[in-house]
């Protein structure tokens, strides 16, 4: 079930219903109860809607962490605690690594084989990757781990864990949220503001305006630039490669703002994902405006344990490969992925010797400083993009003639106007517009706030937008796959 | 006033502000058969409903193509208009519907003009010219009424009934009761009117019918309580509701009607059937038959050009099937558009060769 079918649409209105229901039928305590069992009881319905077969694997990391979660908190040996959690990462990291990561092992190994004159004619298991598995093994993860650390208590209530984890705004493609941010609001009873609901209503709108009018829309303009054996000229795969730039920012950001919307008005608060990442100046204040749970997730549980900074720089930039080149291969069992993730750790490493030079350049009020933030601008999301055309490009070998088209043949007359510019500019011009107002205000929920005449001009483009352009052939979120 | 007044006012005019400016950006910018120039095309008609507007001239462009259309005196698409039948031309009045107006080429690119051109590249005592009688939408009943009342005045020595095996049975069920209009009930024909009425005015509006389409599309996929929802293209279904039987009987009467109104005038018929672009194109058919797949259904292929052809075999007049060429012809290149179930150039081009060979050899056109 995607949030842009009509599926969905029936979906919540019905669990929604209920759950505004349940406070006018029932006391506060009840209520509270029953609407944690309606979030669980929908949950499941929303996974099982995929594939019944892989709820089993949902519940059986729920039950897996959840216990280890209780053990951890009643051990204080810390040998006997790391054992604990060793096996709750390595349960976590057997699912993801069998579902997500087999077959392409078993291929490499098979063609590696191959390569050194041994024909292996062994039966390589097809096995299908249960929808957002590696969202929710790292969901629950962070929590065994936080318990770990003590820096939360572990739960002993199974129903507010298991909502936890498969509560289904954030179960197949995020927010990765933290047990700290999420369990108190499962834990208590929760009131629906005003504010709440305007909010959450806009951030609905606007994650399907970002994936029906700007990412489905822009679809056909990639895919034609990517697709395997095409042959474009420079410039039209560069525009190609925006035009996927924009398609993937608008899938994965709209149904980050879906999902935000949709729990706001349930009052719960989920973590903000993305902050106009198109307009920051440098690789690492990318990596905070991007898909910044994973970032996040990254950081606090990989490479700060690595040692993060604190040894000197070889091992820094070791620790940033290594985080960078897991956090390509997490997006996908290709090797397009890890050679993405080395890119970004590069560019990463690339840029701490000149880190305090950009980090001077937004209080630069001289006659050059607007100029110097304009080219770092333009550098970063050219970098930016470049890493994009690694991350879609069907194979290494069409990458390589990506590249070469990019670099060795640009021939700019050769622009294609009607097929690529025009569209690219008609569907992203108007997510700018917002965007520039977000980043003024730096503030990604200006638009509610705004005064109301403008708010409401805003609100009706939107809406006309979607439904007069849109392209309503409900296709997936590009990130389910990962 | 109540702030939730003001509110609400503001709001809807908002809403008209830039409803009028949308409508604005689209008819300047945006060609489809929604925009206002293109459905300034239609006229209403008591007895068909609509028809081609006479004198009416517009250019219809998209991604794909950029035609100009002309409609002539009588209705018809043609730059010249249609006089009294000189002793030495010979005429040939090709019904249909979109397949045979087909807006999305030049006139000089359509299979009629293509016919003319080679029928009279023969030579010989006659020349020859081709009707497009083709109105976008019809089916065996308008043609029927449309031959009656409009182009059996064009004098025709053959009529080329075309039919569209992808939806004519259903528009013959459709429109069957134009054929008996005395036995329409009053309410009906209000209830059509106001129907026709509310349809004129979306029919202004480019932003509405946008509108209406995207409503369509969900309602379409809205379960009824009644029995669960049909799959497509029935006219194709291994299992067929049962008007698809009406529709093919209504069409073989209406085939009938034609031949015999025709042999009144003195001219001969024949009968052409056109495919739908799947039964041509591979990938096509792959994506409808999941379609129709997952929603319960079987497509058979070539299930619909089978029951035509069958529905017409006891009717006296020759057929020609123009699948098999096109199939063919589907190999060189797209004889169908991509986002137009409609002929490009090249498939014209085969069906105008296909058409003059098939009058050939049955003595068609000997016998003007």
């Amino acid at each position: 079930m995607v949030f842009n079918s009509l599926h969905f649409v029936w979906f919540f209105l019905v669990v929604y219903a209920l759950y505004r229901a349940a406070p006018l039928l029932l006391s506060p305590d009840r209520a509270h109860r029953a609407q944690n069992w309606l979030l669980l009881a929908s949950s499941y319905y929303f996974y099982a809607a995929w594939d019944v077969r892989f709820l089993g694997l949902l519940v059986a990391s729920t039950l897996v962490d959840f216990t280890c979660g209780l053990v951890l908190g009643r051990i204080d040996d810390q040998r006997r605690r790391r054992v604990v959690m060793a096996l709750s990462i390595g349960f976590n990291l057997t699912l993801l690594g069998f579902f997500k990561y087999f077959n392409f092992f078993a291929d490499n190994l098979h063609v590696l084989f191959g390569a050194i004159g041994w024909q292996l004619d062994f039966v390589t298991l097809r096995v299908l990757l249960p929808v957002g598995i590696s969202f929710y093994t790292f969901v629950t993860m962070s929590y065994v781990i936080d318990v770990y650390r003590r820096e939360i208590a572990p739960t002993r209530n199974l129903l507010d864990f298991a909502v936890f984890v498969a509560y289904f705004p954030h179960l197949v493609a995020g927010p990765i949220l933290r047990a700290t941010k999420l369990l108190p609001q499962i834990a208590t009873r929760r009131h629906v503001t005003p504010a709440q609901m305007r909010e959450g209503l806009w951030l609905i709108a606007w994650g399907f305006f970002q994936k029906i009018f700007v990412a489905d829309n822009l679809a056909p303009l990639a895919s034609r630039i990517f697709a395997p054996g095409a042959h474009e000229t420079g410039i039209n795969v560069l525009l190609g490669t925006y035009a996927f730039a924009f398609q993937i920012y608008g899938d994965f950001a709209g149904y980050s703002n879906i999902a935000r919307g949709t729990s706001k008005l349930m009052g719960i608060e989920l973590i903000e994902n993305f902050r106009f990442p198109y307009l920051v100046l440098t690789p690492q204040e990318f990596w905070r405006h991007w898909h910044i749970s994973l970032s996040t997730w990254l950081r606090d549980y990989l490479y700060i344990p690595l040692g993060g900074n604190r040894h000197g720089a070889w091992k820094t930039h070791r620790n940033l490969l290594i985080t960078m080149l897991l956090g390509g291969l997490w997006h996908g069992a290709a090797w397009t992925f890890v050679l993405w993730g080395l890119y970004q750790g590069l560019l990463l490493i690339a840029y701490r010797p000149v880190a305090s030079a950009f980090a001077a350049l937004p209080e630069r009020r001289d006659s050059y400083g607007g100029t110097l933030r304009f080219a770092a601008w333009l550098l970063m999301f050219h970098l930016t993009c470049f890493g994009w055309l690694i991350f879609r490009a069907p194979s290494l070998a069409q990458l390589g003639t990506l590249t070469a088209s990019l670099f060795a043949h640009f021939a700019p007359s050769t622009i294609d106007v009607s097929g690529l510019l025009a569209p690219l500019l008609l569907y992203t011009v108007p997510l700018l517009v917002i965007h520039a107002l977000e980043a003024r205000a730096d503030d990604v929920l200006v638009v509610p706030r705004l005064p109301v005449a403008v708010r409401y001009i805003v609100y009706v483009a939107t809406m006309y937008l979607i439904f007069l352009f849109g392209n309503f052939g409900g296709s997936e979120f590009i990130y389910f796959q990962f | 006033m109540a702030r939730s007044t003001r509110r609400a006012l503001l709001l809807v005019a908002i809403a008209a502000v830039q409803f009028a400016v949308f409508e604005t950006a689209l008819r300047v910018w945006g060609h489809s058969e929604a925009a206002p120039s293109f459905q300034a095309l239609f006229i209403p008609d008591p007895r068909t409903g609509y028809r081609l507007r006479p004198n009416a001239r517009t250019r219809f462009v998209t991604s794909e193509f950029d035609a100009h259309i002309a409609i002539n005196a009588q209705g018809v698409r043609d730059d010249r208009d249609i006089g009294p039948k000189p002793p030495t031309e010979r005429r040939i009045v090709v019904l249909g519907d979109s397949l045979v107006l087909s807006v999305q080429v030049n006139q000089q690119q359509t299979f009629c003009s293509l016919l003319e051109a080679r029928l009279n590249r023969a030579g010989g005592p006659y020349t020859y010219r081709v009707i497009n009688a083709g109105v976008q939408g019809y089916g065996p009943v308008q043609e029927l009424l449309f031959f009656r009342e409009i182009a059996r005045a064009f004098e025709p020595d053959l009529v080329v009934e075309t039919i569209f095996v992808g939806n004519d049975a259903e528009e013959a069920v459709t429109s069957a009761p134009r054929l008996r209009p005395e036995e329409r009930s009053t309410t009906d024909v209000v209830s059509e009117s106001l129907v026709t009425r509310l349809r004129r005015l979306v029919r202004r509006s480019m932003v509405l019918q946008v509108l209406r389409l995207r409503a369509v599309a969900v309602t379409d996929r809205l379960p009824t309580w009644k029995a669960p929802p049909e799959p497509p293209l029935q006219s194709y279904a291994a299992n067929p509701a049962p008007r698809i039987a009406d529709g093919l009987r209504i069409s073989r009467d209406c085939v009938s009607a034609i031949a015999d109104d025709a042999s009144r005038a003195g001219a001969r018929t024949m009968v052409m059937l056109m495919p739908a672009r799947f039964q041509v194109n591979d990938e096509d058919y792959g994506n409808l038959r999941a379609a129709v797949e997952q929603s319960g259904g079987r497509l058979v292929r070539d299930a619909a050009t089978e029951r035509f052809d069958r529905a017409l075999a006891d009717v006296p007049v020759p057929r020609l099937d123009v699948l098999p060429v096109l199939r063919e012809g589907q190999r060189r290149a797209d004889v169908f558009f991509e986002h137009t179930v409609h002929l490009t150039p090249l498939g014209h081009e085969i069906v105008a060769e296909s058409m003059e060979r098939f009058l050939r050899e049955k003595g068609l056109i000997d016998g003007l």
